[in-house]
């Protein structure tokens, strides 16, 4: 009798952990469903990234940017328009001490 | 069992209820006509025990079969088969690498993209779905139609490198037998600029020219494969990867984008100022032998290239050899000089201006009489270069040609670079000796002569060229003594003075030095009306930075001196590029100092 409900308890938790095993098969794909979804997302992402990547190498490229300085007025530099300060003599001497500031 | 058969049998007959056990009694006493023994069939026992047999022995035999099949030798095979009713393998394509100038910005990426196909047989669609397609696709109707019509029925492409969004409005029209297919599109967004150094990927993108070519492999990565378990929905449900993908790495090249720009835009000024056929410019750092910018017009965009000729693909900074003329000077001068046969100082009579040589007879444009070693390379003469060559022997001469690296291909790593046209020195007759000295016999690229230049930039050795951008410690080669190459450069700055050949090199701000060179063109062995133009040069002066060399084909507009059409172009791309590098002014602001006095007065007004 003692062997026979035994046999029934074990037989019970084999069916159990069947249906365990099989809930758990479900959740993990489930799970996995969603990694891959999410690593999808992140490779589109990358790819909206790239994307954007170009786009801006393509706004800031100097042909456009020149071509849009023009249209506002503006004018390449040149050494003759440019300004170039002399250090006084005491910070020309130390020129690392304005810099540690 | 024995009673209980002709209960059955009477039961089948519908008696009302026969007592259990006094069948035999009861007979005797009431015997209906539907209960008559002689309509009892008594069925033999063995009967139901093989029926019973049967059925254990079928079980029996179904069991065995699955687990022969579960164990047996075949198992493998049904596995496989198994899994190919659910598994898929999928490719997984690696993305190619980006190229990015040193500075991180992107010239060249790629994006993925679809290829549209169709199965004509398959298609159905409204007239109206189609002309939406034929518009989506940017193709016209008829020739949609046309494609479709085509005579394999099975596949034709539609269009491919569809951008994705356009694809994906493709997919919403839902036509029968349009497909997509996954790809890859290289996206090159500053277009002409940079066309020549990257070139770029065919429509499988794989790489065609330039960089993209050259570094195919480290660019290009390896497709992966996977191994997916998919659901009823399709979604991946379990994977195997068999082969993870290797995304191919990216590639930052020594070319500064804004200095390219510089370059290109200066060389395309001059080439239309000009009315020239075509040109290049270089610039490079000769601290660490990088090309900063590498230019050639005519260009392309990478982009559409529907319409591309030989011509405007051409590297001619690396593939285009031509007579360098004067620009070949300095070298046989420094070679005298390395030899001893001169100094800086020494006198060269170049009265009248000409000098003849085995019967043939060579020329200066003007005659200019006493001249020392500096201002013959300064004023450019032809017989005083030849003079100072004919003193030494050829070899010599050949050697230090070599050692500055012409006639060598350079180690670029660039596809189609050439050599040039260097003779050996034993089969130079004494006219060509002095030709050569002075740039003609002699055939060379324009990445050649740069790299040369870097020989006097860099106090007498000379590094090698790269296009990528790099760290690494380099290894220079000493071609001549420091003395030497400090004394060229005096010559050489001489030489875009006010009363040099090329006083338009000259930018404010900087001190700096080149020369120009100007040569005939040959065709079918003859010097023709045709002329390159180029100058070589560096800056600044006191501390070299950068070689900019600048060549100019058939300039037609008049001029054609490099001089008049080369240095300037030179000026303006040293100018910014100095400028873009934030190098120190060396060299004094000639024009004027009235930004200084205008920002004074605002200081003033304040």
């Amino acid at each position: 009798m003692i062997r026979r409900g035994l046999l029934l308890l074990l037989g019970l938790a084999l069916f159990g952990s069947a249906l365990a095993l099989v809930t758990a098969q479900h959740r993990a794909r489930a799970l996995f469903i969603d990694l891959e979804r999410a690593q999808q997302q992140a490779k589109q992402h990358d790819v909206e990234y790239d994307r954007l990547k170009i786009e801006l190498a393509r706004l800031s490229q100097p042909a456009y940017v020149e071509a849009e300085a023009r249209r506002i007025g503006l004018k390449p530099v040149d050494g003759s328009r440019t300004v170039f300060l002399n250090l006084p003599a005491a910070v020309a001497a130390a020129p690392a001490a304005p810099a540690r500031k | 069992m024995r009673p209980d058969t002709p209960r059955i049998a009477a039961g089948a007959f519908g008696t009302r209820s026969p007592r259990r056990g006094g069948g035999g009694r009861s007979r005797s006493e009431r015997v209906g006509f539907n209960a008559n023994p002689l309509l009892t069939v008594a069925l033999p026992a063995w009967r139901s025990k093989l029926l019973l047999f049967m059925l254990f022995a079928a079980f029996v035999a179904l069991a065995g079969r699955a687990i022969f099949l579960m164990s047996g030798a075949s198992s493998d095979f049904l596995q496989r088969q198994g899994e190919a009713r659910y598994a898929r393998t999928l490719d997984i394509p690696a993305t190619r690498g980006r190229i990015t100038d040193r500075n991180g910005v992107v010239l060249a990426s790629s994006i993925p993209a679809k290829a549209i196909w169709a199965i004509p047989d398959d298609v159905d669609a409204t007239g109206s779905q189609l002309a939406e397609l034929a518009r989506l696709l940017q193709m016209n109707l008829a020739e949609l139609k046309r494609r479709l019509a085509t005579d394999d029925r099975s596949f034709v492409y539609l269009r491919r490198q569809v951008d994705a969004d356009v694809a994906e409005r493709i997919a919403a029209l839902r036509i029968a037998g349009i497909h997509s297919s996954r790809e890859f599109k290289r996206h090159y967004p500053e277009g002409p600029t940079n066309a020549h150094v990257i070139g770029f990927t065919n429509v499988e993108d794989r790489g065609q020219e330039g960089i993209e070519l050259a570094h195919e492999r480290q660019l290009a990565g390896r497709a992966g494969s996977r191994r997916v378990i998919k659901d009823r929905l399709g979604r991946v449900v379990e994977d195997d990867w068999l082969r993870e993908p290797l995304d191919g790495s990216d590639l930052a090249l020594s070319i500064d984008n804004r200095i390219q720009f510089i370059a290109q835009s200066a060389l395309r000024n001059a080439i239309e100022k000009h009315k020239a056929r075509a040109g290049a410019a270089i610039v490079i750092d000769v601290t660490n032998g990088e090309v900063l910018a590498l230019s050639n017009w005519p260009s392309f965009d990478p982009n559409a290239r529907g319409r591309l000729s030989g011509d405007a693909i051409r590297n001619r900074a690396l593939t285009d050899t031509f007579e360098p003329g004067s620009t070949m000077k300095p070298f046989a001068v420094a070679a005298a000089l390395e030899a001893g046969t001169v100094k800086p100082h020494t006198p060269i009579q170049t009265a009248p201006g000409r000098l003849t040589i085995g019967g043939r007879t060579i020329g200066d444009a003007h005659a200019h009489g006493v001249l020392t070693v500096e201002e013959v390379v300064a004023k450019s003469s032809n017989v005083g270069t030849a003079k100072i060559a004919l003193e030494l022997p050829a070899q010599t001469l050949w050697d230090s040609y070599t050692a500055a690296g012409f006639g060598q291909a350079p180690q670029l790593g660039f596809p189609g670079a050439v050599a040039g046209r260097l003779r050996p020195a034993k089969t130079w007759r004494p006219i060509e000796q002095a030709t050569i000295s002075y740039g003609h016999g002699v055939s060379v690229t324009l990445i050649q002569l740069a790299r040369a230049y870097s020989v006097f930039a860099r106090d007498g050795d000379l590094v090698p060229l790269t296009l990528l951008r790099t760290d690494a410690p380099i290894v220079p080669v000493r071609v001549m003594s420091p003395s030497t190459a400090r004394a060229l450069r005096k010559m050489l700055e001489m030489a875009v003075a006010a009363d040099g050949t090329a006083p338009a090199a000259r930018i404010p701000g900087y001190r700096v030095a080149g020369k120009t060179g100007t040569a005939q063109k040959l065709r079918n062995g003859q010097y023709v009306k045709e002329y390159v133009s180029s100058f070589v040069g560096f800056a600044p002066v006191s501390d070299p930075r950068i070689v900019v060399a600048v060549m100019v084909d058939e300039p037609s507009g008049g001029v054609y001196y490099g001089g008049q059409v080369a240095a300037p172009a030179f000026a303006q791309i040293t100018a910014g590029a100095l400028r873009t590098l934030q190098i120190a002014p060396d060299g004094p602001l000639e024009p004027t100092h009235a930004p200084l006095i205008a920002l004074t007065a605002t200081k003033a007004a304040r």
